[in-house]
């Protein structure tokens, strides 16, 4: 019994959304003191060339619902010290905003392939992005963290129907838990029905025309069914933007771990699993395919998730023979370190910000040395002791 | 309590003059036992007597025997003095050679007894006029180099086929080396005479053996017990390899995918993904690109990707074709790039 209480307790600390999105009330800047390092728009939709080398903070009554679906720790160590969540205006998120709103959404999905060295901003890039479609009212298929599916899970479960395919329970819980906060006030406004009916087992039966939004509160409170739930939302999103009820735009971090050969998972002939044996897998492999209209797909690959494949940043090799067939045609972007004038802008930003102080011209000269001009590598010389 | 045990066990109780010690003055007694008299016959007192040195006594040092190297001339005739190969001898060699692994503050040993000097092969055998005197011991039986091959290029270019073996003599029962049977042949597959198909195959069929850094194709022959077997076998290898080669087999066109040596897009999923995407949603019955604006672009572009390896210049490349692919709404000035 005691037992049972703890597993009981785990679930419960494992869904609390405070251990994945803790952060302090943001504070709005007051005209005043807005220094020439910001701008005021903070709306990516009417972001363009005048904004570049430009930070812009997400206004803290969005904040909670757009970070819902956590942040990386630096990051969010950074958010508590800052009080806001400011992002750099860089050249490729114009780039990707432009193409996301001159896009044809009669047309089959654009895929775009966000690339570059590690912690070159990619993730960075795709919270703008976030930001972008939660403004736009889209829905947003958002993934970061998927790496942690394959290496760490809360909870490993042979499915019902196929002996061979891996569930996750836990954590498909959780995704589509921080799913519906994300899209929660979208979800109600479009009020999608379902295009088939759905039964698993004796007690999960939903006949046809029923609301989406009772499938993802099902999928939450029963756990083990949220597998199978996922995937049936995946199948219901791609039909509903086919006919036009909503607007898809999936952002999914890390792409490239959906085809690696590493797990730590041992699937059930007690050998290592692959990746594809997984059922999340293969649902967000589903909705990265072409064969549906009225959204946009975003991922970015990274060397960082992938321990076969580590010599090059570029995204043929990092995705592989099977995952190029897969995405092809994609639209390759790469991010790339930062510039001379971002450099100063960040450097601008941490001084205000009282992170640094008294830095000389040497003392720049350095950081620009130690850090080669990468971001990630720029914030982790600047930060806190 | 000790100071009752020490009452009951020592009756002498010692006191500070007990321990007073008693110094003896020893004076100089003046030397009285002299032989010496001077020349009134008295005998001489000598109140400070002078030392009589020790006279010692040192042996005569029996001269070190230093070895023959010592006393040869400078301008002997050393080919004659070491005129074959042989183990190091220290007294042989007048040079101040040394080898070995030093202990801490020392130099390494010298050559008298040192094993080390022995253990390795010397060329003392092998110097300049050693071998000049060689060359012309042999000059007799050498034929003239033909004019005509004058650079190594020419060389190659009339003899494309290498032979390499080794003629060392054995130090055993038998003076024959047991490596000298092996035969390796080399040969440039530019030399060859090839067109696609054969080329394709005799590089499938030589696996690890062709270099293509060098584009060499080494042959190496060692299982016949005699040189001649195993120069006759290597020959029939490559013969038997270029012939092979030109000769197409039926089942050659099997070849599947998985198989091919390049990248071919019309046969790969690429083509099927940008028909399926511009059929959409339709099902394409037949993967015709024909009527696809810019999928000859995007062709090349993919092939090139995949068959020249991955750079930013050519992912650049491929950016730029797919861009023209890619659905965007028509911009309103009716630019080319609209879809």
């Amino acid at each position: 019994m005691n037992l049972f209480n703890r597993f009981i307790l785990r679930i419960k600390k494992s869904t609390n959304l405070r251990n994945t999105s803790s952060f302090a009330e943001t504070m709005e800047l007051s005209d005043e003191i807005l220094p020439s390092i910001y701008t005021r728009e903070t709306d990516p939709v009417y972001h363009n060339e005048s904004h570049l080398n430009k930070l812009y903070n997400i206004p803290s009554k969005d904040c909670a619902t757009i970070l819902s679906h956590g942040l990386m720790n630096q990051y969010k160590i950074q958010l508590k010290i800052f009080n806001e969540m400011s992002i750099l205006i860089r050249k490729p998120s114009i780039e990707l905003l432009s193409y996301l709103s001159k896009s044809d959404y009669a047309k089959p999905v654009n895929k775009y392939v966000i690339y570059g060295e590690c912690g070159s901003g990619k993730s960075t890039l795709l919270y703008h992005l976030l930001h972008y479609g939660y403004n736009t009212n889209k829905i947003i298929v958002y993934v970061n963290h998927a790496q942690y599916w394959f290496t760490k899970p809360k909870e490993i479960k042979y499915s019902e129907i196929e002996r061979n395919i891996i569930d996750l329970p836990i954590d498909t819980r959780i995704w589509l838990d921080k799913f519906k906060l994300l899209n929660n006030h979208i979800l109600c406004q479009a009020n999608i029905k379902l295009s088939k009916s759905y039964k698993w087992g004796t007690g999960a039966n939903f006949p046809k025309d029923s609301s989406l939004i009772d499938l993802i509160n099902f999928g939450i409170d029963q756990t083990r069914y949220a597998s199978e739930i996922v995937a049936a939302l995946v199948n219901e999103l791609k039909q509903a933007s086919r006919i036009g009820l909503c607007n898809v735009l999936v952002l999914i971090d890390n792409y490239n771990i959906f085809f690696s050969h590493y797990t730590q998972i041992k699937n059930s002939l007690k050998k290592f699993a692959l990746t594809s044996e997984f059922s999340l897998t293969q649902n967000f492999l589903e909705i990265t395919k072409s064969d549906w209209c009225n959204g946009q797909i975003i991922v970015t690959v990274d060397t960082a998730v992938n321990k076969d494949r580590q010599e090059s940043h570029l995204p043929r090799y990092l995705l592989t023979k099977e995952g190029f067939e897969h995405l092809d045609p994609f639209l390759p972007i790469n991010v790339e370190n930062y510039s001379e004038d971002e450099f100063y802008t960040m450097i601008d930003y941490y001084k205000h910000k009282k992170l640094i102080r008294s830095l000389t011209s040497n003392g720049e000269k350095e950081l620009k040395l130690l850090s080669g001009y990468n971001p990630y590598k720029l914030m982790d010389l600047c930060k806190h002791l | 309590m000790s100071m009752f045990m020490y009452s009951k066990t020592y009756f002498f109780k010692p006191k500070i003059v007990n321990f007073i010690p008693l110094r003896s003055i020893k004076a100089k007694v003046p030397n009285t036992f002299v032989n010496e008299v001077d020349k009134d016959g008295f005998r001489i007192l000598e109140l400070f007597p002078t030392k009589i040195k020790k006279t010692v006594k040192y042996q005569k040092s029996i001269p070190i025997f230093t070895g023959r190297e010592q006393k040869m001339p400078v301008d002997q005739d050393w080919p004659t003095v070491w005129p074959s190969q042989k183990t190091f001898q220290p007294h042989s060699v007048p040079l101040p050679v040394r080898q070995g692994y030093p202990k801490p503050g020392e130099g390494p040993f010298s050559k008298i007894a040192n094993t080390e000097l022995m253990k390795i092969p010397n060329f003392l055998h092998l110097t300049p006029p050693a071998i000049k005197r060689h060359c012309e011991a042999l000059k007799q039986f050498c034929t003239e180099w033909p004019k005509e091959l004058d650079s190594d290029a020419k060389c190659t270019e009339h003899f494309p086929l290498e032979v390499l073996y080794s003629d060392y003599c054995y130090s055993g029962p038998s003076i024959r080396d047991p490596l000298s049977r092996i035969i390796t042949f080399k040969v440039k597959l530019s030399s060859l005479k090839l067109d696609y198909h054969a080329k394709d195959k005799i590089l499938r069929l030589a696996g690890n053996r062709y270099d293509y850094t060098s584009d060499i194709i080494t042959i190496i022959t060692d299982r016949c017990p005699m040189r001649k077997q195993n120069y006759d076998y290597a020959t029939y290898l490559l013969i038997a390899l270029y012939h092979e080669s030109w000769r197409k087999e039926d089942w050659e066109n099997e070849k599947a995918l998985a198989d091919m040596e390049y990248y071919d897009w019309e046969k790969n999923q690429s083509k099927k993904n940008l028909v399926t995407i511009y059929a959409w949603p339709e099902i394409p019955q037949d993967f015709n690109y024909a009527h696809i604006p810019h999928a000859e672009e995007y062709k090349v572009a993919v092939s090139e990707l995949i068959n020249n390896g991955e750079d930013e210049h050519s992912i650049n490349k491929y950016k730029q074709v797919v861009k023209k692919l890619m659905f965007f709404k028509p911009e309103k000035n009716h630019s080319t790039e609209s879809e």
